[in-house]
């Protein structure tokens, strides 16, 4: 018997209340794993595209927030660049994302420019590649072959046109795998955007230096008012997606910690109250205020530690559905690490600390001989 | 015999020091309107064991409180050996160290085996778990409870759970037991078995016994009965037969 062994005995007693308890701190830890994994694991999909493509440096409005960047017409800005030193490729991206089949969710449409180097790392299992920028075909990404139940050479419409899917293709990226892609040029008619890019990546020469990055920087922000240069990073993190996804994830954490911690207030508090006799006979057996603070604590951060602890099975659970129900396939990869699930543990003696404070420090308080007066 | 309750018996005063003097006692409650205790002086020798008879609310069970530090009086003085309770900073720490009480309704943690219930009190003590565990059997042992260290108090017969809140009370090697109507609870077999088992195992050890009871048979094997009357001792009574009619005159 030590005061470890002593404090699980005490919330073996009340197993309904225990288990309740421990439920409804797994609940907000659940909700915090969740949407933390899904937020970080959107934010990566997107900056693992984006890095896959080679791409050093990407050029878009200034102001634009969205998933994908307003459209603007490239061939000026893309003459500016070309004529920066060090810039060694400029290619167009456009995206959108679009319905393709009345039984699937909507998938994203990439357009890229054809045999630019956007497509050199990605790994063709089927079929080809287009043969031409005018060719209108499409390729598609391995998951959204089998979301589409397409194989290579069954048509697709996109926006009432016709294309025939000529190869199947698999990327390290989800949100490329769960994609169409087209050449930039077919993508631009379809999408009715003529001469129109999301964005510009700028490839630049081997010999080229952190300081001459931040030069290609500042040469776009004084001689293309209205653009910005940024790394494929820097893109993702400016993302209003991904910026609402993490304060969402943020607030979850604020509000799950204080429901937790008011939970576990609430159940020593009740505890207590029901065992002062019980204190009152411990202190009277000699125990120090202190080690009653201690016990009240350890009960208090073992039933948080469990709600963490189950909190983060049901977390990655629900986030692991999320990733694999229809809508969502093919657009987030949930981020689970040892180091986030330790956060969330520590999380979780935090709250435990702080919801069995009051409680520890009421029942250290307890005059004894009043306490053993208690029925 | 002395009535000065700082007199003790002959053959007690020239052997044994006092372990504990209490001066000009007083305990108060309710702003002073309810008075527990009104001005109680006692010496109690060490190994000397004391019975504390009287009418209910006559303050025996405030006294025995205010000794085991579970109760802050109101003035007087006492002293534990030469330490006054007044400078005492850590009374839990010297319940622990000095005290061991044991209690009319024994008082055990229903959900704790018997010897997890006498393991209690060192949780937080110096030694370690094996050693505390070993203490524990071997006092239980030594009690009669070697078949009974697994069992949960509501498995145990009323003696039986009074054997183990005795052994609960001496795990920590306290110098004084204070024992609150130990005997109450239990039929008459088992009072005598329990007191002579608590007797013999303070006197083996050479501790010093305060008891609270109303019971006139355990009062007549104490070293000295103190009765008490409206929160003051009425007489302090000798042991040793001076004068069994007050013994037996304990309601």
């Amino acid at each position: 018997m030590n005061l470890f062994r002593f404090a699980l005995n005490n919330l073996q007693r009340r197993p309904a209340r225990t288990s309740l308890t421990v439920s409804a701190i797994a609940l907000g830890i659940a909700a915090v794993v969740a949407l933390t994994s899904i937020a970080w694991g959107f934010e990566a999909s997107w900056q693992k595209a984006n890095d896959a493509r080679g791409t050093d440096l990407i050029v878009t409005r200034a102001a634009s927030e969205n998933t994908m960047p307003s459209p603007f017409r490239a061939e000026k800005v893309q003459q500016v660049l070309a004529a920066l030193p060090h810039v060694k490729e400029v290619v167009g991206l456009l995206s959108e994302m679009l319905t393709v089949s009345d039984d699937a969710p909507p998938v994203f449409v990439f357009g890229w420019v054809y045999s630019s180097y956007l497509w050199e790392h990605l790994k063709l299992v089927e079929g080809r590649w287009p043969n031409a920028s005018a060719e209108p075909v499409v390729v598609i990404g391995a998951l959204a072959a089998e979301m589409l139940h397409k194989k290579t050479g069954d048509q697709v419409e996109i926006e009432g046109k016709s294309f025939q899917v000529v190869g199947i293709f698999e990327s390290n990226a989800v949100v490329e795998n769960g994609a169409l892609l087209m050449t930039l040029e077919q993508a631009q008619q379809v999408t009715d955007k003529p001469g129109k890019v999301n964005v510009l990546n700028i490839k630049v020469d081997a010999n080229t230096t952190e300081a001459d990055l931040r030069n290609i920087k500042e040469q776009v922000k004084m001689t293309l008012p209205g653009f910005v240069a940024i790394t494929s990073g820097e893109l993702v993190s400016q993302n209003a997606v991904v910026r609402i996804s993490k304060a969402m994830s943020n607030a979850t954490i604020l509000i799950a910690g204080l429901v937790g911690a008011l939970v576990v207030f609430n159940t020593m508090l009740m505890s207590i109250n029901e065992r002062t006799r019980e204190i009152g006979i411990l202190l009277a057996l000699g125990w120090q205020r202190g080690t009653i603070m201690k016990l009240v604590i350890s009960e208090s951060v073992i039933l948080s530690l469990l709600g963490g602890l189950v909190g983060i099975l049901v977390g990655v659970g629900i986030a692991w559905g999320l990733e694999h129900i229809e809508l969502m396939r093919g657009k987030i990869d949930a981020i689970f690490s040892i180091p986030f699930f330790l956060e969330v543990q520590a999380l979780s003696i935090v709250l435990g600390i702080c919801g069995g404070f009051y409680p520890a420090f009421k029942a250290s308080r307890l005059l004894p001989s009043s306490a053993l007066r208690q029925e | 015999m002395s009535t000065d309750p700082h007199i003790l018996p002959n053959n007690l005063s020239s052997a044994r020091l006092p372990i504990l003097r209490i001066e000009g006692l007083t305990l108060h409650f309710d702003g002073g309107q309810t008075k527990a205790l009104n001005g109680v002086d006692l010496d109690v020798c060490e190994g000397e064991f004391v019975a504390i008879v009287g009418a209910s609310g006559s303050g025996k069970s405030s006294l025995l409180n205010v000794i085991g530090t579970l109760d802050i009086p109101s003035s007087g003085e006492l002293f534990f050996g030469a330490q006054p309770y007044s400078k005492i900073k850590d009374t839990s720490l010297f319940r622990r160290e000095n005290i061991g009480f044991v209690f009319q309704s024994f008082n055990l943690i229903s959900t704790l085996s018997a010897l997890d219930n006498v393991i209690v009190p060192t949780i937080g003590c110096a030694g370690s778990d094996h050693e505390h565990k070993a203490r524990a059997e071997s006092l239980l042992i030594e009690l009669g409870l070697r078949e009974r260290m697994a069992h949960f108090p509501g498995k145990l017969s009323g003696g039986e759970r009074q054997r183990v809140a005795i052994a609960r009370a001496l795990i920590n090697r306290p110098r004084m037991v204070l024992a609150d109507e130990p005997t109450g609870s239990l039929d008459s077999d088992n009072a005598i078995q329990v007191l002579d088992l608590l007797t013999g195992i303070v006197k083996q050890q050479g501790l010093t016994l305060v008891m609270v009871t109303h019971d006139a048979s355990v009062s007549a094997r104490a070293d000295r009965v103190v009765r008490m009357r409206d929160g003051k001792i009425a007489l302090p009574v000798g042991a040793y037969g001076d004068t069994p009619e007050l013994i037996g005159g304990a309601p």
